[in-house]
Order: structure tokens, then C-alpha cells, then sequence
């Protein structure tokens, strides 16, 4: 496998915890990073996703139809991708409004409960799924990583392996939750 | 112990013998090799439900489960090989697909049988599509709850009442998909005329479906320990 | 001619937002939205669940301050228990959030911000992020990791692990405290209390060279709202709601806030998923306030720890009156910071921190209960109702950043008037456009029970919707 030196970051429909486990490498984050560079990523301030990416860590599941066009892009322009955490792997509990469905949710958050101007909000923002799915139901993942979120020393060791040219498997040594 | 009483056979090429009265399961236990298990718990009855114990047995069309197929001279058993890694991770998808299982939320996150063996197995993630099926949760037990949505039907819950307790307050309705582990004739738990509020079904079920209201947030919420002891205990009064 | 630019995504902060502006033919910036992108809805698919979940489940709506939902969801699982918590779990749980204030307000200063204030805002776009920061300015950046960490290990210390943690629950929390942990966490109140320090001599340092920001950054009268305690002193764990307005006068003392809804509304924009929470005596939106740091320096009448209490006179010598910039929320988190960290201090000292009645036992005994706190961010409120068996019927969250979301609205605006003006675009403008959102330290996954994020393309096009120029960052 060809060196790994470029790394981009992503969160879908997620909560972001798995983010901060990557930062709760604390220190190591940063001697890792030596090692590679951070070229997209809601930490650093690029906008646009690179034309070729080594390895892209994915967070969250795939909830509007945003998350859908961004996540296929993303697997067009990087080399290993990575589903990271419960979300991006099951749907979790992101996917839990999949039982009742986006109509519902939308009636309780901005007609139930709001008060004054009640309607839903359609300009600018993205529709939401009829139903949200793990990244892998669309499009492929060559790396799981199980874990609400993932342990830090976990990412750890996913990104040592990944730097080292190695894919690694998680089967059998992070389990979900 | 006569000599008709005693068995020959191989476990993954190992000479074993065991009695003949014995399953697979029992003898390979026994001997260190170890199956995994679901709906199989020391104590109780058999019923093979799950398929997560499927062996290879030499001549057989078909894989075996361990927990209730008997013992034969000369048979030749494989416990794990890739056919029976690739069924048995398929197996348990099946169980992830069919309700809702979210295990970070869950009571039984860290103590829960259907998440260690994903571990065990090394399934990280489900290609099966999931179901979500809209499917209800009984609090109405001053001290238990039953939540559907984390059931893999073992029926364990079902077995404890029946062979141990005596109550027989558990009950499946249903068929295939729609199956379902029910109190009396669907009624609600807490309404339950048979239920002693023993809590053997909670302590022998492996995964926060039936839970003690009292124990969320406990590292270990369960104790199915009592299970072997009281069948020992009980085995000893009619003897 | 008259244009549209899209900010699309913000970056370095959470969540995903995009923002429009809209500029006349004078190239004037006439209209400004911050459209959130993203919903999960919590406040729908909880419902069936039993209550006693709902701490762990809500704890999932953010990832950077589980701990905040984790306390208010166990607040209102109190409320429906009908429970008074033993008063040593009243303070556990006050260290735990206390630690997730100084964990989360280190993350926004150190790994969102302060690229913008040690680089400045016109710095070159790649050298803009935390791993930057830490090449360029190694201590500082071993400051943030420092500190965040710090906060990190009181929680896993305290409750098993740093996110998503389990130990609260209704009733109080799992498991005392051992004497042994006690000691080791008031070991490490030492290296933080210095770390603050020298970030508050930096900052305070370079904060001249933000005038020009700190004049138009949401730079504008609003009320602010915080919880604060009998003596009028700020509170994150419990107390009474005041609102202020931005002379100072307290326009309501001491709200109840199990009654949050009789004094707060909230109003929908069609542009956003997140919704604006506003004032209800004032209306939508007259009603516009702010929570978080700033309004809780605002509000509150002094610090109650002396290094913090000291920090505090300096942050309100700037203005007799209330601090209005929006600029100076990086400031009060500093405060903040060093205030939860002596607080936490003061909490371990007590001899009673150990005792090991840690959890009160009842079962549902209200069909309704209402937990509030203040998260990092500002006040957090969850409200609940069961049926009698305590499944969940139905549930309301207002969220921290959601207060705060029309005065985002008009910061933004402000700014973009400001500093993005004429034919030419320059990437340093809408820096700060973004930066302006940055002082505020949304958490847009909390707001919108949601989260997500977004690229960012500048598009010039003419009123016939003509491109005419594009300005990629990044």
C-alpha cells in the first residue's frame, strides 16, 4: 500500500463524539500529526474537499440529502475511508427516528413545540432522509471502527496502523457502544 | 459409569470421549473447546433456536447445533472453520437487523450477551438491512421492564418460568418475525395474575430486554449465577 | 448589482452551518442568515422510552458536552421521581459539570479559536487550526491540549469515561467518591489554575489588536439570562433564572425554571433548522437575549473564588454597564474556566464530598419533570412527560446555543456589514464573518438536537443569477 500522508476528517449526522475522542489523543494527536497532513476537516479552515485524499475518517450517519451528495464525493476523491463510530456504522442513535419517520420529528420540533411562526423550515437547509443509514449501505468502507464513541486509544491505534501502511480490523477488539 | 455409557469422538481433530447422554455442546465444554452460545444457558433446557452453537459434523448435509444434538461414537466434529464463521456472523446480523439494538444507549451496554458476542465474532457492522420495527416497551411492573426492542427471542425468560419458577408466566405468541415473548395472554406484566415477581427472567436474559428498574447504571446488572446452584439444590431434594 | 455570497461550511466550530448574505446594488450587505443544516429529533424518538434512559440517550446529542444533557435529563428524571437528591450528589454532579465547562470552554478557545487570535484573522486559511498553533506556538498549544485534558480526566476519574459517560442518574449518581480519587483529582488543580493564568496574560495582551472586531462582533444591547444562586452569584448546577437587560437592570430576579414556559417562547425561521428561543413578555423578537459566559459574567455580582473573583473586576472594568461585544465571550470563558477549576477545588475540600449515600430511590411520582443547568455554552433546559409507568410522552429541549441563535443572526449581519463591502471579496472578510459565530461557541448538533457541517464557496453572481466570480477557501 502506497504511503499514507494526507488525512481528512468528516462529520455527517452525528454528535461530534467521536471528534473529541480523536482530540482526547491529546498530546498524541499532535505527534501524530508530524506524520500526516490534516487537508479537510472541521478543525482547519479548507473548504473545499481535495481532489485525492489518503484516508478520510467519517463520523455520523447519513441523514439529508446533503449528507448523501457529501459522503459519495468524499468516497470519490479518498483512497481508504473509514466509518467512524456507532453512527457511522448502524445508524445509532441518530437512526432512531427511523421507527416514526422524518414527518413526525419535524411536526413535534416545529409545530408542537414552538410557539410563535410555526412552520417547517424548507429554504436553505437540506431534507431529511426518509430514512437515516449507516455510511457503508451507501457507499463502500474499507475500514469499521465500532465504538459510541470509540475509545481515543482506539482511534489511536487505527491511525498508527493506517500511517504504518497497514489496513486494520477492528473485529474482536472494539465493540459497539 | 458402564462402558455403553462412554463415547468416542473428535473435536477439531482432537480424540475426545464423552458420555452418551451428552450434546456436542456439553462435551466440547467440558474439554476447553469453546462455542458460542445464545439462547443456550446452564440450567435450563435446550431448544437450538439461536444457531450460533452450528458445528460441522462430518457426513451431516447440514450444520448442527451443538446445545441439543447428542453425542455419537465416531463423530467427527468441527467447531469453527470459515463456513461456520461466515453462518455464524450472519446469524448474528440477523439478530442486530430484525429490532433495534442500540447498544450505546442501551441498559445492558457493557454487560450484554448479543454484544460481546459481536466482539467475540468480529462483526463490526450489519450488510443485512435493518428493519426498525415499531415495537413497545412494558414498564408497568413496579420493578421490571420488558423491552421488545432488545429481545432476540432465546426465550431463556420463557424456560426459567416454566422449569424453574413454575409460574409459567412467559409465553411466546406469534410466528416468524412476528413472534413475540408475552405475560399471560398479552396482557400487561404488571397486571399479571401467575407472575411471582421472582425476577429469574431478568437475570437469565442476555440483553437489557428485561431489566431491573432499580440496576440502570450498574457495571453488572445481572446475576444468572443462581441458575446451576438452585437446579443443584432442587436435584438434591428429589434425589 | 445586487448579489448573494454563501459562507458554506462555517468552520471550526460544531455543527454544520452555512451563512447567506445578500448584498445590494451599492455592494452593500443588506440581509445576513445562518442557516443550521442538520435535525435528529431527539424531541420526537424518545418517546416510549423509560425515563430513567433518557440521561444516556440525551447525553448523544452532543459530543463535546454530554455531561450538560447527562445533568439536566437526570434533573428532570428527579423532578418526575419526585426525589430531593442527597446533597453530596447534588455536589458530585456539580464537579462533574464544572469540569465539562473548563473541558469545553478549552476546546473553543484553543482548538476552534485561537487561530484566529494568535494568527490573526487575515492569517493564511492552511495555517488556521489548532495543529498549526501547536507547531507555531508550542506552549500555548500545550496549554489547550493541558487543559482540555484536564477537564477530560475529572470526568472519566469521576464517571468511567470522558464521553458519554454513564455515573449520573436519577436519584443522585452511581457510585461515591474514593478518598483516593479525591486526592488525585485535587492533584492536578494546581498545573490547570497555572495554565489558565498564563492564557489570560496572552490574551489580554493581544487584545488590543482586536478593537476593530470587538466593535462590530454582535457588538449590541440584548437581555442576558443565566442561572445564579441565592446570593446573586452565578450557579451552573442550580438556582433560580434572571434575566438582565443590557443597562443592567434586572428585569425579572428569580425565575422558577421548572416554569420555563410561561417566560420563554420559541419562534421558527423558515431558513434554519434551528429554532429562536426569545423572551416571552418582549416577544419575537424584542425578546432576544444571550446566555453562556458572557451573560453569566454579566449577570452575576462577583465571583466566589478569589483568583477568579479578581479576573471577573478586571473583565467588568471594560464597561460600567454590561459587556455587550460578542468579542469578549473568548475573555469571560477564560474567567470561567479559572472559576470552575477552583470551584472544583472547593467542592473536593469538603470533608462530606466522600460520604457514600449517593443515590435516592423512588419511582414515578410526577407525570412531568424539568431539569436545568447551565451547559458551557448557556442554559440548558429538558422537560419531560410520562405516562404512569414512566415511558416517555412526549419531550422538549432547549438548548444553550439556541438562545443565542437571533443574536447570531444580527452579529452576523453586523459583521458582514462591516467588513465585507464593495465588488471585491477578500477571504479575511468572511473569516470573520465565521469568527463572529466562533465567539458564541455554538454547539449546532445540541441546537438543532442535530448536527452536521459545510464546505464554503463565495459565489458573486449577478441579479440575472450570472456567475461572476468565485471564491473558493481552502
Amino acid at each position: 500500500m502506497s504511503d499514507v500522508t494526507t488525512l481528512a476528517t468528516v462529520w455527517l449526522d452525528g454528535c461530534s463524539g467521536c471528534h473529541m475522542s480523536l482530540l482526547d489523543m491529546d498530546e498524541r494527536l499532535i505527534e501524530l500529526s508530524s506524520q500526516f497532513e490534516l487537508v479537510y476537516s472541521p478543525l482547519v479552515d479548507r473548504k473545499t474537499f481535495p481532489e485525492q485524499v489518503d484516508v478520510t475518517l467519517v463520523e455520523g450517519a447519513v441523514a439529508s440529502e446533503e449528507d448523501l451528495s457529501k459522503i459519495r464525493k468524499i468516497r470519490e476523491h479518498t483512497r481508504i475511508l473509514v466509518s467512524l463510530g456507532d453512527c457511522a456504522l448502524t445508524g445509532n442513535v441518530s437512526a432512531m427516528r427511523n421507527t416514526c419517520g422524518p414527518g413526525p420529528v419535524l411536526m413535534r420540533v416545529y409545530q408542537e413545540n414552538a410557539d410563535v411562526q410555526r412552520q417547517v423550515p424548507r429554504i436553505g437547509v437540506p431534507e431529511l432522509l426518509a430514512r437515516v443509514r449507516p455510511v457503508h449501505e451507501v457507499v463502500p468502507v474499507d475500514v469499521f471502527v465500532p465504538g459510541c464513541p470509540p475509545s481515543a486509544e482506539t482511534i489511536y491505534q487505527v491511525l498508527s496502523e493506517l500511517l504504518a501502511g497497514r489496513v486494520p480490523t477492528l473485529g474482536g477488539v472494539a465493540h459497539f457502544g | 459409569m458402564t462402558e455403553a455409557n462412554i463415547r468416542t469422538l473428535t473435536i477439531d481433530g482432537v480424540d475426545i470421549s464423552a458420555r452418551a447422554d451428552q450434546t456436542i455442546l456439553e462435551a466440547a465444554r467440558e474439554h476447553n473447546v469453546d462455542i458460542p452460545t445464545l439462547c443456550h444457558i446452564e440450567g435450563l433446557s435446550s431448544v437450538g433456536s439461536c444457531r450460533l452453537c452450528l458445528v460441522e459434523v462430518k457426513g451431516a448435509r447440514r450444520l448442527l447445533p451443538a446445545c441439543v444434538t447428542q453425542v455419537e461414537e465416531g463423530m467427527e466434529v468441527t467447531t469453527h472453520s470459515p463456513r461456520i464463521d461466515r453462518y455464524r456472523t450472519m446469524v448474528l446480523e440477523m439478530f442486530f437487523a430484525e429490532r433495534n439494538h442500540v447498544c450505546s444507549v442501551c441498559v445492558a451496554n457493557g454487560s450484554c450477551e448479543l454484544q460481546s458476542l459481536a466482539l467475540r465474532l468480529g462483526m463490526t457492522h450489519v450488510e443485512i438491512p435493518y428493519r426498525y420495527p415499531q415495537l413497545p416497551v412494558d414498564a408497568s411492573h413496579p420493578r421490571f421492564t420488558v423491552d421488545q426492542n432488545r429481545c432476540v427471542l432465546c426465550t431463556r425468560c420463557v424456560r426459567v418460568c416454566s422449569e424453574v419458577e413454575g409460574a409459567n408466566t412467559w409465553g411466546v405468541m406469534g410466528r416468524g418475525g412476528h413472534s413475540m415473548v408475552i405475560t399471560d395472554l398479552k396482557e400487561p406484566w404488571g397486571d399479571s395474575e401467575t407472575c411471582t415477581s421472582c425476577g429469574k427472567c431478568v437475570q437469565v436474559c442476555p440483553t437489557g430486554a428485561l431489566f431491573e428498574k432499580s440496576h440502570v447504571g450498574s457495571k453488572a446488572p445481572k446475576h444468572p449465577e443462581f441458575l446451576p446452584y438452585l437446579r443443584i439444590m432442587r436435584e438434591g431434594e428429589q434425589a | 448589482m445586487s448579489r448573494t455570497i454563501t459562507i458554506d461550511p462555517v468552520t471550526r466550530l460544531e455543527g454544520h452551518g452555512k451563512i447567506t448574505l445578500r448584498l445590494d446594488d451599492a455592494g452593500v450587505v443588506q440581509d445576513a442568515t445562518f442557516h443550521v443544516t442538520q435535525l435528529r429529533g431527539f424531541e420526537k424518538f424518545c418517546e416510549g422510552r423509560p425515563f430513567y434512559e433518557m440521561p444516556n440517550i440525551t447525553a448523544r446529542v452532543c459530543g463535546i458536552c454530554p455531561v450538560s444533557h447527562l445533568i439536566a435529563s437526570s434533573k428532570a428524571c428527579d423532578a418526575i421521581l419526585a426525589v430531593r437528591i442527597p446533597p453530596v450528589a447534588a455536589n458530585l454532579r456539580r464537579i462533574l459539570n464544572l469540569a465539562q465547562l473548563v473541558q469545553s470552554h478549552a476546546l473553543s478557545f484553543f482548538y476552534l479559536s485561537s487561530p484566529d487570535l494568535l494568527l490573526g484573522m487575515d492569517a493564511p486559511a492552511e495555517e488556521r487550526s489548532i495543529l498549526h498553533v501547536a507547531r507555531s506556538h508550542p506552549s500555548i498549544g500545550a496549554d489547550g491540549v493541558a487543559l482540555r485534558q484536564f477537564g477530560q480526566r475529572v470526568i472519566e476519574i469521576l464517571a468511567g469515561r470522558r464521553i458519554h459517560p454513564g455515573w449520573t442518574v436519577p436519584g443522585g449518581v452511581n457510585e461515591p467518591l474514593s478518598e483516593e480519587k479525591r486526592d488525585q483529582l485535587l492533584g492536578m488543580i494546581p498545573g490547570a489554575v497555572a495554565a489558565i493564568q498564563r492564557t489570560l496574560t496572552w490574551f489580554l495582551g493581544s487584545i488590543e489588536k482586536f478593537s476593530a472586531e470587538i466593535g462590530v462582533f454582535a457588538n449590541f444591547p440584548t437581555l442576558f439570562m443565566g442561572l445564579i444562586d441565592d446570593r446573586g452569584l452565578a450557579e451552573y448546577y442550580d438556582g433560580a433564572l434572571r434575566v438582565i437587560d443590557s443597562e443592567g437592570n434586572i428585569i425579572a430576579g428569580e425565575l422558577d425554571p421548572a416554569e420555563y414556559a410561561s417566560y420563554i417562547g420559541e419562534a421558527v425561521e423558515p431558513y434554519t433548522y434551528m429554532k429562536f428561543p426569545y423572551y416571552k413578555p418582549l416577544g419575537y423578537p424584542g425578546g432576544t437575549y444571550r446566555v453562556g459566559p458572557l451573560a453569566r459574567l454579566n449577570l452575576a455580582g462577583r465571583c466566589d473564588t478569589p483568583l477568579a473573583d479578581e479576573e471577573w473586576r478586571r473583565f467588568r472594568e471594560m464597561s460600567a454597564r454590561p459587556v455587550l461585544s460578542s468579542f469578549h465571550y473568548h475573555y469571560a470563558r477564560l474567567v470561567e474556566m479559572l472559576h470552575a477549576t477552583e470551584k472544583i477545588e472547593a467542592l473536593l475540600a469538603d470533608r462530606e464530598i466522600l460520604d457514600r449515600h449517593v443515590r435516592a430511590s423512588a419511582s414515578v411520582n410526577n407525570a412531568e419533570g424539568v431539569g436545568v443547568a447551565e451547559a458551557p455554552r448557556g442554559t440548558l433546559i429538558h422537560h419531560y412527560r410520562v405516562d404512569e409507568n414512566g415511558l416517555i410522552t412526549w419531550a422538549n429541549l432547549v438548548i444553550a446555543t439556541g438562545h443565542n441563535n437571533a443574536a447570531m443572526n444580527r452579529g452576523i449581519l453586523q459583521t458582514a456589514r462591516h467588513y465585507v463591502q464593495g465588488d471585491e471579496v477578500k477571504e479575511g472578510m468572511l473569516n470573520r464573518v465565521e469568527a463572529v459565530v466562533r465567539t458564541f461557541d455554538p454547539c449546532l448538533s445540541c441546537s438543532t438536537h442535530a448536527m452536521g457541517r459545510m464546505p464554503l464557496t463565495v459565489e458573486l453572481r449577478a441579479a440575472d443569477g450570472t456567475l461572476l466570480r468565485e471564491v473558493r477557501r481552502g
